[in-house]
């Protein structure tokens, strides 16, 4: 059993290196690295164990069933990773050890850099517990752990106005949004006497109330809040832009998915399922997933930093995967409903490597040129030639050109919108034809004529260039077998998610299906 | 326009929790008899088995420690990462340690 390992490696690593840090600089990068690798590899176990056997692993934290000696009700907390969770796991220890290993050269000239490694081993760590955890009051606890890491992450170079004032705002919209998912497990609580995520399901199928309900509105609430969708995303324009670039990557590519979209995924399948009126909560998620798509796309187009550019597009992709989880609710049971999860799942894997990808290029040249302005970027192709190149096929990938892995898990919600309802299929197009246009600029300015800042400016070292080119070797590899993963992983991974009675049944072995 | 919508809405998510309150619709609050076995079945477990189970005479020490032990490991963490936030944005600037 390797699930424990994925709390204690970065546990340690976080708490220990304080003390490592005493022996120099080269010792405290080194172990960063070894802890987000050696993280990565029981990641990688774990999702092959969920993923060849197809069952759901239920962990208990204390003794060997969750349930108590004689009842049979959970008194302990267990962990519950289906293959939802497994691929999430998968995808933030493998962004997040290619944000540390661009670390080392990015934050070369800043102070503090014990707390910033410090910081994201945390920062890491509370995304694994949300992803893993089987129990609500949990998962707000490794909430806030992601919560307070990104809120000190974001506001790290507090020599700039910028990183104090989004660091700031990011933190109370985001402890407003926490404490809505606060007192919605405290309502839950109160009616159903449990906090166990499969059991609160079990219960809320045998008796759906008016409190079940207001708490899942609260639900909603802190979680859109978190995944920066519109209208209450204007936290992530700021704090993503102010964070140092590999922060950003995380941010973008993992935090928003982790503690915004995949809980919200969990939360409505897992525990709500088929006891509340899906097609209504559908439809709820529909037209916010509709409203973020065209806002985050359109503001995308007129920026002119190359960060809020991202973090505007970030907010635009958020729109399709929410789209994905709106129309799986709505259209429950049926096949377009399948394909918009299967799509909603690969675009969340396949945007967190190309925004990764993005943030991580966008970082290499605000560190060269110190500038993040388009307009004085232009002819960036001739000096740093393996940027841009990496920059094209991030910005290919996540517009959704077809020998890319964008285009897949972008064509499965167009062709599920377009199904479900023409008038989303085309809202999704109109969103897509923005982010094109916002892309192409970007690119233009690239290849441009070079502008006399950019004479100097060539190609980052080593250790920021390696991940770089390993996202585009991910992005290039899952673009050539885009039916395969969604046959082979996305699609099993939706059968689970919706398969709500297996996911109570896995800890609650006598519980005969209600739901 | 946007302050009154606010207070409208915050008006309305009181009103909301205010009916949730209310024992005829929603919670029901001085839970005894029946009301308590059947909502607070888990805590009435950890009254009747956690000195048996964990060795502790306090409840809620054993349920902090030893139920769920992890949600504290998890809170402990929090405490950490505070400090480390707090201590990592209160540092000197870049410019002003230059002069060691």
């Amino acid at each position: 059993m390797m699930l424990p390992f994925l709390i204690v490696i970065p546990l340690f690593g976080a708490f220990s290196m304080p003390i490592v840090s005493l022996l120099g600089r080269k010792a405290r990068e080194a172990w960063a690295v070894i802890v987000s690798l050696a993280t990565l590899g029981v990641a990688g176990a774990v999702f092959y164990d969920i993923w060849s056997t197809k069952k759901v692993l239920v962990y208990t934290l204390g003794a060997k069933s969750p349930l108590g000696q004689g009842v049979d009700f959970p008194i302990r907390i267990v962990w519950e990773v289906d293959l939802l969770g497994a691929i999430m796991i998968l995808i933030v220890t493998f962004v997040a050890f290619m944000a540390i290993l661009y670390s080392i050269g990015y934050m070369k000239h800043d102070t503090g850099l014990e707390k910033y490694y410090t910081l994201i081993l945390i920062l890491e760590l509370g995304m694994l517990g949300i992803v893993m955890t089987g129990d609500l009051f949990n998962f707000y606890v490794f909430l806030e752990i992601m919560s307070i890491a990104s809120y000190a992450l974001v506001a790290f170079r507090t020599d700039t106005w910028e990183g104090i004032e989004a660091g700031i705002k990011y933190m109370f919209v985001g402890s407003i949004a926490s404490s809505f998912i606060l007192l919605a497990i405290a309502l839950l609580y109160g009616q159903y006497g449990t906090l166990t995520m499969s059991y609160l399901a079990a219960k809320m199928a045998e008796n759906p109330t008016v409190v079940g309900k207001v708490a899942l509105s609260l639900f909603i609430a802190g979680l859109l809040f978190k995944s920066g969708a519109s209208p209450v995303h204007m936290w992530l324009a700021d704090a993503h832009p102010a964070a140092p670039s590999p922060i950003s990557a995380m941010l973008s590519g993992l935090v928003i998915k982790a503690g915004g979209t995949y809980a919200l995924a969990r939360i409505l399948f897992s525990i709500y399922g088929t006891s509340v009126g899906m097609k209504t909560v559908g439809w709820v998620i529909i037209v916010f997933a509709c409203i973020t798509l065209i806002v985050g796309n359109a503001m995308a187009v007129i920026q002119t930093d190359i960060k809020r550019l991202l973090a505007y597009s970030s907010v635009g992709q958020i729109g399709y995967i929410l789209l994905g989880i709106g129309i799986g609710l709505a259209a429950y049971g049926t096949n377009a409903g399948e394909i918009a999860l299967a799509g909603a799942i690969y675009h969340t894997v396949n945007h967190a490597l190309m925004k990764a990808l993005l943030f991580l290029v966008a970082g290499a040249v605000i560190h060269e040129l110190g500038t993040r302005n388009l307009n004085e970027l232009s002819g960036i192709a001739k000096t740093m030639p393996k940027t841009t190149f990496a920059f094209l096929i991030g910005a290919a990938a996540i517009i959704g050109m077809p020998p890319l892995n964008g285009f897949a898990s972008k064509w499965l919600i167009y062709e599920s919108s377009a199904i479900f309802n023409p008038v989303l299929g085309a809202i999704a197009i109109i969103g897509t034809a923005f982010c094109t246009a916002a892309y192409v600029r970007v690119l233009y300015t690239f290849f441009g004529k070079p502008s006399e800042r950019v004479m100097e400016a060539k190609d980052p070292e080593g250790s920021m260039l390696l991940p770089m080119i390993i996202l585009v070797l991910a992005i290039i590899v899952m673009g050539l077998f885009p039916w395969q993963i969604s046959e082979k992983i996305m699609i099993p991974a939706v059968d689970m998610l919706k398969d709500q009675v297996h996911y109570i049944t896995a800890v609650i072995p006598n519980f005969i299906g209600g739901a | 326009m946007r302050r009154s919508l606010a207070f409208l809405s915050l008006l309305f998510i009181l009103g909301v929790l205010l009916y949730v309150a209310n024992p005829d619709y929603g919670l029901k609050f001085g839970l005894g008899g029946d009301d308590w076995k059947n909502m607070r079945y888990t805590d009435d477990y950890y009254i009747t088995h956690g000195v048996n189970e964990t060795g502790g005479t306090n409840i809620v020490t054993d349920i902090v420690f030893d139920y769920r032990g992890y949600d504290t490991l998890g809170e402990a963490t929090v405490l950490f990462t505070a400090i480390a936030g707090a201590v990592a944005l209160m540092r000197p600037w870049r410019g002003d340690e230059d002069e060691e």
